[in-house]
């Protein structure tokens, strides 16, 4: 059973839809990476599975039930959202106080916590005094209260220094590792694609891509093949006559070819053109996320 | 329940608002009890426990409630609170319970510091007193009401989220409606929740004398939880209805 199910979700706010029958599901024992642009209707989505905020249509279940519906909230799901609010006045000791005491977990987890987001030292101090990146570290130790078996992450790198976003990316691995759920958004795609082995992009509230991320990765759009030949002129006929689409590569040499390689070998081979480089390009996140978005993302 | 209860205690005693609140109610008190029992000259039993009768507080305990309440909301804690206590029932009953404690416990400090310093000044200028059994008698009154405003104050929290806003209209209607209403409109003023109950329960009527048009002891208990369950069925609906963003 997935751990975290949406189904057909839709919420608008006035007249903004910001979520359009939005389905997916999340399974334990992985990082799942929810991915869009900014106002695509992440923020809502999330808030929607933890009970935040009322959808027009549709539900989402975590282990099969409602948020306000599960017996132990904080012990089965950990959520850290974006701009995550204290109150100024009270020690970051005493947030995790009062969080403790709501889940009616142990006062002493209080104290693992604060070691385990290396926040020893500021734990007395107002959270009002906090940078940025001191709150975010209070954020996760406030999700991770309960030891949830499922963690709810909103853009969880913002504030963080780079040993910070490090850190975190090892957690989320450890997490998952141990069987724990962890759904992250992010538009920081580079540390989503190092850290996730799942992703769910989504533009203007809608579904755009699911599944794991090596095959969402080879789903969008034609394999590209990078060449480089002495004889590029000819190479090209040869390869136009196969019906490929070739572009200039980066130097005269260099071509770039709508193509398998292995389609790319065989007419060189056939034409008796000498090849110095034959090499697939690796698609990456950032490409299939502004294919599967195109609609969305701003280009300059 | 008992969960959130807890957790709402613990944010009470974990801030300052509280502290300060107390502090000011209890300093206020004083004074206009030390002032009262050190200039007033041929004092009645009336005047003597009219005195007693903390007016002060009320005000205090209504404000911390919708500071409590509407904090959650100005400070962005809300979604918080809710992600640990879902239920929004749940998270209503231990707001009320945590500010009826409040308001109860903070009562109860302002009459232990203002008792000793009136009863002292007005034995020693020969003055009226009031016996131990007066004195207990008017303490569960003034803590009856105080276990109403601290829920009140946090359901005029939940209905204005806007803290400020919250505020002003708290004490415009205290200073200026309810006021009004008391000397104009009697017979309205004696069935409201923030007026003439409060005097009913206390005994003591507007003008600081037992009035026999306020309603009975008794009636003004019943009214004012009928009054601070309508409150609370608002707020919750309102709470029940909102997006927590």
């Amino acid at each position: 059973m997935p751990a975290i199910e949406v189904r057909n979700l839709s919420k608008s706010f006035g007249s903004v839809q910001a979520v359009r029958d939005l389905s997916f599901s999340v399974e334990p024992g992985r990082v799942t990476g929810f991915l869009g642009p900014n106002g695509a209707g992440k923020s809502t989505t999330l808030r929607m599975v933890l009970g935040l905020i009322r959808p027009l249509r549709g539900d989402a279940t975590i282990d099969g039930h409602h948020y306000e519906h599960l017996e132990d909230p904080s012990g089965r799901v950990g959520a850290m959202l974006e701009d995550t609010s204290f109150h100024p006045g009270r020690s970051g000791e005493n947030h995790l106080r009062v969080l403790a005491a709501a889940g009616g977990h142990p006062p002493a987890r209080v104290d693992e916590l604060i070691d385990l987001v290396a926040l020893r030292g500021a734990e007395k101090r107002r959270v009002g005094q906090y940078s940025q990146g001191m709150r975010q570290r209070l954020a996760l130790a406030s999700a991770m209260v309960g030891d949830p078996g499922v963690l709810i992450l909103d853009e969880p790198t913002n504030g963080l220094d780079p040993a910070g976003i490090r850190w975190l990316r090892g957690l989320m691995r450890q997490l998952a590792d141990e069987g724990r759920t962890v759904l992250v958004s992010s538009h920081l795609l580079a540390e989503v694609a190092q850290a996730v082995d799942d992703v769910v992009i989504i533009a203007r509230g809608e579904l755009r891509g699911n599944g794991e991320l090596q095959e969402v990765l080879g789903g969008g759009g034609a394999p590209v093949t990078d060449v480089r030949s002495p004889y590029p002129d000819q190479l090209r006929d040869a390869l136009t006559r196969r019906g490929h689409a070739v572009e200039h590569g980066p130097s005269e040499q260099d071509l770039v070819v709508r193509a398998e390689p292995e389609a790319v070998g065989i007419a060189a081979a056939e034409d008796g053109l000498t090849l110095y480089r034959l090499a697939p390009r690796a698609r990456s996140l950032e490409d299939t996320f502004f294919e599967l978005t195109a609609d969305e993302v701003p280009r300059r | 329940m008992t969960r959130a209860l807890n957790a709402e205690l613990i944010k009470l005693r974990t801030t300052r608002t509280f502290f300060a609140l107390t502090v000011t109610a209890a300093g206020l008190s004083v004074l206009v009890v030390a002032l009262f029992a050190s200039l007033a000259t041929d004092l009645t039993g009336n005047d003597v426990r009219a005195l007693f009768t903390a007016d002060f507080t009320g005000p205090f305990i209504l404000l911390l409630g919708a500071i409590g309440m509407s904090g959650e909301f100005r400070h962005r804690t809300i979604a918080s609170t809710a992600l640990s206590t879902p239920q929004r029932l749940v998270l209503m009953l231990s707001k009320l319970a945590a500010y009826a404690a409040a308001g109860v416990l903070l009562s109860l400090l302002v009459n232990l510091a203002i008792i000793p310093v009136g009863a002292l000044i007005l034995s020693a200028r020969d003055e009226v007193t009031l016996s131990f059994g007066d004195h207990l008698d008017i303490l569960w009154r003034n803590l009856v009401v105080a276990a109403f405003f601290g829920p009140l104050g946090v359901c005029v929290g939940t209905l204005i989220r806007n803290q400020v806003g919250a505020i002003v209209a708290l004490l415009a209607y205290l200073l200026v409606v309810d006021s009004a209403l008391s000397g104009l409109a009697f017979d309205v003023w004696r069935w409201g929740p923030f007026g003439g109950l409060p005097a009913a329960i206390t005994g003591v009527g507007p003008d600081g004398e037992p009035d026999p048009d306020l309603l009975s002891t008794g009636a003004g208990i019943v009214l004012e939880l009928g009054w601070l369950a309508l409150f609370a069925v608002a707020a919750l609906a309102w709470l029940r209805r909102r997006d927590l963003v």
